[in-house]
């Protein structure tokens, strides 16, 4: 077995309150301590071998944040050792140390040289990191002429071309918005073909289900769980259950929009343009749905996008608190989708005798990239669902189901 | 009693460990992570120099034109002349620079964690290396206005020895700046009250008049005012006036004395600084 790249051993992480801000001054001074310890992370242990992914999951508040910026050697810990071996990537808050009035060109040397890099080094993977951004144009202006869009895509680039051994993700698998999304998604997938070690923290459970090969579920400063996705995940999920916990599992990157655009028909990126739901051949936004007897069609009609490979559809049903009941997705079922001669991505869903019993559920349609993972676009309550029930049939669903004679 | 003396020794080798970490490791720090010192120099010249015509031209400018005032002032408008030694003008300069450059450095400490938050809180930036960092500039700018004004006044020999002046300031200023950059920090009131501060010592310290000029009371207490005794090491340096050898001891022992306990201080407060901005 490979030697670990991150050891971590007994680490703990405690922040420092004071009952009075001069005490903080008298402790730094004296030496003696004057504070009351509020433990962010207490006493973990875990190894990661590299090329390993590893996704963190946990509540607000379990201590993600705090483990991630030990890991980025922005902080210490109180106690316990941790070491790294390898130069150490991390996409959290992208940009927060450029300056403002230098150009993007001195800003890449800056950020370069902060993570590690010389100025030779630099100047080999400048062309690189230029290019990447896409604003070659405006690479010797201030960067406080830059949209946001510029700023993320600048700092990204700067962040993944450092030729990081060990790259550390909060929340999000792809940053900015349309083409450039898409490209930062290849990317940090591209690192984890190339077997770098990634340490992914998100909300999203069906991200990190999808992506790690083992997960670490933090809760109140603690290891709760550590081990197989699928195994940690579903406890986790459980959990939130248990506490009626709002569930996040697809929410990152969501757009709202209840219609998508016909303009965007022409995207460079895959779109939805139209999510049609039929209920007994009656088409509607909001449906009157007998369980067990009613036939729900789903139609998503989505432009392909251009030069990458066709991607898939995923349907999601939640209840009313917003619970994921169940989905559906084409990836999952192994099936691939059809582009008409118009050009036309379609993705033609039915559900002949309709099974979840009495209730209002809602229908979210995500549109995702070929592995499932990147979501480019999401209508969510694309429909609405109002189900009655015949019969004395308890709970949401009405399972596939024969009595022996 | 053998116990005793192999303590002392022990304690003695500690110190000096710790005199040469509170010097070394900001030095080493920034030595080690060379190219990121140019790109903060670049970074600083930059954001004193943006959207100005002059550009690059301002940092030495600004010393040069109080230089000016000076003379003005002093020169042309009172017409301060003694007829032993130095020049009034003369003198002021020779004191005057080297206190200005202290002066901007010590503002600049207490206020350069904040300064550089953004740098450190989210990248592993060294932050040892911000101690050697914010002396650089000042050194480089007044070293350069400081040598041309001293070849003036006192021709080259003055002012090749004055090109030793400002390095050797700002290493004995070394102390000052780890504690500052403290307590700027956690007491935002020491930001406030430092100018005032500087002030006063600028006031208490012969720079704007001769030492002799001081009543012969105060004169004895001079030697507690350890800036003092670095204007008169300035001036022995500069323009050969004769020193004492209790001055140079004097200074020497109060950098010892502040070096050790300002570099615990300033790295204790390290964990806290990244915690807390």
């Amino acid at each position: 077995m490979a030697e670990p790249i991150i050891t971590v051993q007994k680490v703990s992480k405690y922040y420092r309150l004071y009952a009075h801000d001069f005490d903080r001054v008298r402790e730094i001074f004296s030496g003696k301590s004057h504070c009351q310890q509020h433990f962010a992370l207490q006493d973990i242990n875990f190894t990661v071998s590299p090329g390993e992914v590893v996704g963190v999951v946990g509540k607000n508040g379990a201590g993600k944040s705090t483990l991630l910026k030990l890991l980025a050697n922005t902080m210490q810990p109180s106690a316990g050792t941790l070491h790294i071996k390898g130069r150490v990537a991390a996409l959290l808050e992208l940009g927060a140390s450029f300056h403002p009035e230098m150009s993007g060109h001195d800003n890449i040397y800056l950020n370069c040289s902060i993570g590690g890099l010389s100025k030779k080094a630099t100047d080999a993977v400048y062309a690189d990191i230029v290019e990447f951004s896409g604003i070659r144009e405006f690479i010797h202006r201030p960067v406080k002429t830059y949209s946001s869009g510029m700023f993320v895509r600048l700092a990204f680039s700067i962040a993944t071309h450092i030729d990081p051994d060990i790259l550390i993700i909060d929340e999000a698998l792809s940053v900015g918005d349309g083409v450039f999304a898409r490209r930062s998604f290849d990317r940090i997938m591209a690192f984890k073909k190339a077997g770098k070690t990634i340490f992914f923290c998100s909300h999203s459970l069906y991200q990190v289900e999808a992506m790690c090969d083992r997960v670490i579920w933090l809760d109140q400063g603690k290891i709760k769980s550590v081990g197989l996705p699928a195994k940690v995940v579903t406890e986790y999920d459980e959990f939130l259950r248990m506490e009626s916990s709002q569930h996040e599992s697809l929410e990152t990157i969501q757009h709202t929009a209840t219609e998508a655009p016909a303009a965007q028909h022409k995207s460079e990126i895959p779109r939805i343009f139209a999510v049609e739901t039929t209920v007994d051949g009656h088409l509607a936004k909001a449906h009157h749905v007998v369980s067990g007897k009613s036939a729900l069609a789903i139609l998503v009609k989505f432009h392909p996008g251009k030069n990458v490979a066709l991607p898939s559809v995923a349907v999601v049903f939640t209840g009313g608190d917003g619970r994921i009941l169940t989905s559906v997705g084409s990836l999952n079922d192994g099936h691939h989708l059809q582009v008409d001669a118009q050009g036309v991505g379609i993705a033609e869903l039915v559900f002949p005798e309709f099974p979840l019993l009495k209730g209002r559920y809602n229908i979210d349609v995500y549109l995702l990239c070929e592995q499932g993972l990147h979501v480019y676009e999401s209508i969510i309550q694309a429909a609405e669902l109002n189900v009655e029930q015949i019969g004395l049939a308890l709970g949401i669903v009405n399972l596939p189901h024969s009595w022996k004679q | 009693m053998q116990l005793s003396t192999s303590a002392t020794v022990q304690t003695s080798h500690n110190y000096l460990n710790n005199v040469l970490g509170g010097i070394l490791v900001p030095i080493r720090t920034s030595i080690k992570h060379m190219s990121l010192m140019q790109m903060l120099i670049k970074r600083e010249i930059v954001t004193r120099t943006s959207g100005t015509v002059l550009g690059i031209l301002w940092p030495l400018l600004q010393p040069a034109m109080q230089v000016l005032g000076f003379w003005f002032l002093f020169d042309v408008v009172y017409g301060m002349r003694q007829n032993r030694g130095p020049s009034y003008l003369e003198f002021l300069l020779t004191g005057m620079l080297p206190w200005m450059c202290l002066s901007e450095v010590l503002n600049r400490a207490a206020g350069m964690f904040r300064e550089f938050s953004s740098l450190y809180h989210r990248a592993p930036f060294p932050i040892e290396m911000l101690p050697v960092f914010i002396m650089i500039i000042p050194a480089l700018v007044y070293a350069l206005v400081y040598g041309l004004l001293c070849f003036y006044m006192f021709g080259f020999i003055a002012a090749a020895k004055s090109l030793l002046v400002l390095p050797l300031l700002l290493l004995w200023l070394l102390p000052f700046t780890l504690l500052f950059s403290v307590l700027g920090v956690f007491m935002r009131d020491f930001t406030q009250v430092l100018p005032f501060l500087l002030m006063l010592a600028l006031y208490c310290t012969p720079i704007l008049y001769f030492p002799d000029m001081l009543p012969t009371q105060a004169q004895s207490w001079l030697w507690l005012n350890p800036f003092a005794d670095v204007m008169t090491c300035i001036h022995a340096l500069v323009q050969g006036s004769t020193i004492d050898a209790a001055t140079g001891l004097r200074l020497l022992l109060v950098w010892l004395v502040l070096l050790v306990p300002s570099w615990h201080i300033f790295r204790r407060s390290l964990p806290h600084i990244r915690e807390v901005l």
